[in-house]
């Protein structure tokens, strides 16, 4: 549990603090004099005044230390003025220079939201939000149209159903990366769509699906390799469902007069609601954190979804910022759990409701 | 008109033949039981006629519709099923309504047929109930309304007291009996319990491996089973088999059981001589023997091994040569184990059993009539 | 009367052998049909994965071909070796199996006693463990792996394959406490319990009786420990810089690489999870038929 709890503090302490050195300047020449202002790093300083003072070190000996009384514009635009210490600026000359440099200060750590403004103010969040719900409202209607069908077929006794269904199980051990390779090898310009579409004289020339202004097809691609690589995980569930319901219950339906839809509407499904209800949480989840089929198909620049600018932020040979990393992680978090309570409170108030029938 | 006619059928598994070349005609209101040990073949053979495993070969007519291949809704067909395939996720109401809704009746008719279907089984209170928190009996009962609750020609039951206790089943055979008499449906039912079928059934068509050996009246079946199987089957205590051997004497028949000669009827006579010095079995009831405290003519003396009081009468257990043998007396007749005692066995409850084949040896129709 | 067919029926023969005819075609349409809808999904799995696997065992030169051809010709190694043999990628496959088999032996060391724990002993509180393992089965790996990251980094454990091993283990401990928690509990207690009768000691008991019993289920849930993490590419590619993963190595280099790198490296990444779910394919039902109980 502590696995989990602490790397989540950390998360939070990441996405809201900001970790820092200011400099305080002071009103006199002295350590713990009042503060007259606070100026940031690399802030530059004219110099209006210096004093020379001694300062003690740990063996006895005395060494001369400058205080300087500089003048600058802080963050708010204000001018303000006040003492600071030789050993928190860089400057050329202590005796003579007239303008210096902040260099250090103190540590300071204080709560923030400007890495929250950061990501929603940056121009790929409200796209990579966008297509991420786009995403998950496209595939998992697909995901569970086809895994119901999948189990169905399972279960209605036909021969080889044992190798059917390790050939559907298959997809639950490969990642998005390969099933994105896999479907990039097919959508891409010299792909096999377009070998087929060539070979068979449907076009003369290649028709480029992965491009800027394609996003539908881009799109497209991302839906059928997602469908096909994570459909497997809800057909497992809902088999597991549905094997889980006597079979008399699906025999009663049908020498009571049901047809195969009405089956599935009036029994089927009301008795797999458990199974379906975990399926779909865990397949709304397990969507917020698809993100190498997005890069292995388009690259991840022009489509991108959140987990991908997750990675974006954090990935030190971009932007390097684990704060907004961490601020994007936990976006995905809150849209996870507030979905999963969403499912949760929905399924159940329909059968309260049923209930109080 | 809903007669039921099945013409060879065949079902297989694989390589496993569950229903073996089977024919049998089940009339119109007639209470048909399927009897046999489990893996005999009957609920196999009661899912083709519902519908749901069709036949490999072979043909199901239903009134006068050939219904082989047809799905279950197309059939006109109601069923129980063994564990009430009661849906969990509806009212007792809603569940009896079930096959109404699916053929889109009107809601006046859904609520009369709910109601009169509710009010024959005595669970008119629990419409608005889920079956979650109902008993097996309940259960049993909300099931039989939803089969009579639907408009069918032929009633299904697959062994629908299976799951009750002792007692309950007792209660329900018999209000399930008055209750299908009245309805007058053509039914049929399935069942592994002898005196279920003894006591519910029309005609009882006993099954073993895939095969019907017998369709007859509950007291032919009993009384003069058409096997050994059948004799060893059905009642209890079983039928007893002792091995005579068939002699010839002064042109008549006669077969030895021990040291006793028992001479057989007159229309048995012409089959048995065909058997002459060969074995055959003796088959008789453990109630259909005389049991005697002391010696008289035609009586084989033997000793008792345990006398188990049964209450209604006393099951005696005797040994004779090789087999043994369950005899019952009254409770008040003297005896105790190890004592003596002389057994009479009246030739007309005497079934004769082929020694290799197993099966009943029976009078040649056209000889007893000519 | 009919004489052929020995039913009775109002119909002629022929008529009714006709119908009969009919009847079957349709019930044979309707069977055939759903051979037809289990035929057309199997394509639809397995098509992708022949075309890659082609893509994969053609020469390069045919790989950048077009139009493609479905049937490589000549099948040719070539297109592997070239993957196999590019700088890294050996060592990010020895760092993957590495990671794999450590998570592997980490989560089934720990989860073979809590889940006999939670077995024998815990059969009150299932339903809240079970809550907890879906909750943290779902918990984001994206949630995760930013701050875990940060803290390897403090605590000098960032870019070791250990630590991303442990990342793993942690990720699939819960569902693997679960599986093997139900597989102890299909092992009737009664075995056990003539086992004491019989002069074992408790830890004898378990191992001579339980163990041996559990141990198809236990490898089951260990494979797919092992599949997980031989998948996993989020926390793979957080939390290692030169200590890469497969599928790490594979996506930081995708955009600056060929086509017949890509896919030699797609069908390769793939092949394990052909072979593996192949042997648990028995075990997937109860692992996840556990969560919707």
């Amino acid at each position: 549990m502590l696995f989990f709890a602490y790397p989540m503090v950390e998360s939070l302490q990441l996405a809201l603090r900001r970790e820092g050195q200011f400099l305080n300047l002071r009103v006199e020449p002295v350590e713990d004099a009042a503060v007259a202002g606070t100026v940031a790093m690399q802030t530059e300083l004219s110099v209006l005044e210096r004093q020379r003072l001694e300062e003690t070190l740990p063996n006895g000996r005395t060494r001369p230390i400058y205080w300087f009384e500089v003048e600058t514009v802080d963050a708010a635009g204000e001018t303000i003025r006040g003492w600071v210490s030789q050993s928190n600026v860089f400057i050329e000359s202590r005796t003579e220079s007239t303008s210096a440099r902040v260099v250090s200060g103190e540590a300071s750590q204080e709560w923030t939201l400007d890495f929250i403004r950061r990501m929603f103010n940056d121009f790929r969040f409200s796209s990579a939000l966008g297509t991420t719900i786009l995403l998950i409202v496209l595939i998992i209607p697909l995901q569970f149209v086809l895994a119901i069908i999948m189990a169905l077929v399972l279960q209605s006794q036909i021969r080889g159903s044992n190798l059917f269904l390790y050939i559907y199980a298959i997809p639950l051990g490969i990642s998005d990366l390969a099933s994105g390779i896999v479907w990039y090898s097919i959508f891409t310009q010299r792909g096999f769509i377009n070998s087929f579409l060539v070979s068979a004289g449907l076009r003369d020339t290649p028709f480029i699906f992965i491009q800027a202004d394609n996003h539908g097809w881009m799109i497209t691609a991302i839906v059928l390799a997602e469908v096909w690589r994570a459909t497997s995980i809800v057909m497992v569930i809902v088999v597991s469902g549905l094997q889980a319901i006597p079979r008399d219950y699906i025999e009663a339906g049908e020498v009571f007069g049901a047809n195969l839809w009405q089956r599935l509407w009036h029994i089927i499904l009301p008795l797999l609601k458990p199974s379906l209800q975990v399926a779909l949480i865990l397949r709304t989840i397990l969507a917020f954190q698809v993100f190498a089929v997005v890069i292995a198909i388009t690259g991840g620049n022009i489509v991108t979804v959140l987990a991908n600018e997750t990675y974006r932020w954090y990935d030190p040979a971009r932007f390097n910022s684990p704060n907004v990393a961490a601020v994007y992680a936990g976006f995905i978090m809150l849209l996870s759990l507030g979905i999963s309570l969403f499912y949760l409170r929905a399924v159940r108030s329909q059968e309260e409701a049923a209930k109080a029938l | 008109m809903a007669e039921i006619q099945i013409v060879n059928a065949v079902k297989r598994f694989g390589k496993f033949v569950a229903i073996d070349d089977v024919s049998l005609t089940i009339h119109d209101r007639e209470f048909m039981v399927l009897l046999g040990p489990s893996g005999c073949g009957k609920t196999t053979l009661l899912r083709a006629v519902a519908g749901l495993g069709m036949l490999d070969e072979g043909y199901i007519l239903i009134g006068d519709q050939n219904v082989t291949y047809l799905p279950p809704k197309e059939r006109k067909i109601s069923m129980v099923f063994q564990n009430y395939a009661i849906f969990p996720h509806m009212t007792v109401f809603d569940n009896i309504a079930f096959g109404l809704k699916m053929q889109k009746a009107s809601k006046q008719v859904i609520k009369e047929r709910v109601e009169n279907a509710a009010h024959l089984l005595h669970i008119e209170a629990m419409l608005d109930r889920y079956p979650g928190a109902m008993s097996g009996g309940q259960r049993q009962r909300v099931a039989v309304a939803r089969a009579i609750a639907y408009d069918a020609q032929v009633l299904l039951m697959d062994e629908p007291l299976s799951n009750l206790d002792a007692l309950l089943r007792l209660e329900m055979r018999a209000e399930l009996k008055a209750l299908l008499s009245r309805l007058n449906v053509t039914t049929i039912y399935v069942t592994h319990d002898q005196i279920e079928a003894l006591s519910m059934g029309d005609r009882i068509a006993v099954m073993q491996s895939g095969k019907i050996i017998q369709v007859d009246s509950p007291t032919r079946v009993y009384d003069s089973p058409a096997d050994r199987f059948i004799g060893s089957f059905i009642g209890n205590p079983p039928m007893n088999f002792l091995r005579g051997q068939v002699q010839t004497e002064n042109g008549q028949v006669k077969v030895k059981i021990g040291d006793l000669m028992v001479t057989p009827s007159l229309e048995m006579q012409a089959p048995l001589r065909a058997y002459d010095g060969k074995l055959i079995y003796v088959g008789i009831r453990a109630e259909n023997m005389e049991a005697l405290p002391e010696a008289a003519d035609d009586t084989l003396p033997v000793t008792v091994e345990v006398v188990e009081p049964l209450g209604a009468q006393n099951l005696l257990t005797i040994i004779i040569g090789l087999e043994t043998i369950k005899v019952s007396t009254h409770p008040d007749f003297p005896v105790r184990a190890g004592g003596s005692l002389w057994l009479r066995f009246p030739v007309p409850k005497i079934r004769w059993i082929d020694y290799e084949t197993g099966k009943a040896i029976t009078p040649d129709l056209q000889q007893v009539l000519a | 009367m009919n004489q052929t067919t020995g039913v009775i029926t109002s119909l002629s023969q022929q008529e009714f052998q006709a119908q009969h005819r009919r009847s079957r075609m349709r019930h044979t349409m309707r069977r055939g049909g759903i051979y037809l809808l289990a035929i057309g999904l199997a394509v639809w799995i397995l098509l992708p994965i022949v075309l890659i696997g082609s893509m994969a065992f053609s020469t390069p030169a045919d790989v950048r071909a077009f139009p493609k051809q479905i049937i490589p010709d000549p099948i040719s190694g070539e297109t592997m070796n070239f993957f196999l043999n590019t700088e890294g990628i050996l060592r990010a496959t020895g760092n993957s199996i590495v990671v794999a088999v450590l998570a592997l032996l980490i989560s089934t060391v720990l989860a073979v006693p809590a889940g006999y724990a939670i077995a024998r002993y815990l059969f009150r509180g299932r339903d809240l463990i079970r809550l907890g393992i879906l909750s943290v089965r779902a918990f984001p790996i994206v949630v995760l792996a930013v701050p875990l990251a940060v803290v390897f980094i403090q605590l000098g454990m960032f870019d070791q394959v250990y630590s991303l091993a442990l990342m793993h283990a942690a990720l699939t401990l819960p569902t693997t406490i679960l599986v093997v928690a139900s597989v102890f509990t299909s092992v009737p207690y009664e075995l056990e319990e003539a086992a004491l009768v019989f002069g074992c000691t408790r830890l004898q008991a378990f191992w001579r009786i339980v163990l041996p019993l559990s141990i198809p289920g236990i490898a089951a849930s260990a494979i797919l420990t092992f599949v997980l993490s031989w998948n996993e590419v989020f926390a793979a590619i957080l939390l290692t810089i030169t200590n890469r993963t497969l599928p790490a190595q594979i996506l930081y280099t995708l955009d600056k690489s060929g086509d017949p790198f890509k896919f030699a490296g797609g069908f390769f990444m793939l092949v394990p999870s052909l072979i593996f779910i192949f042997f648990i394919r028995r075990y997937l039902f109860s692992m996840w038929g556990q969560l919707n109980k």
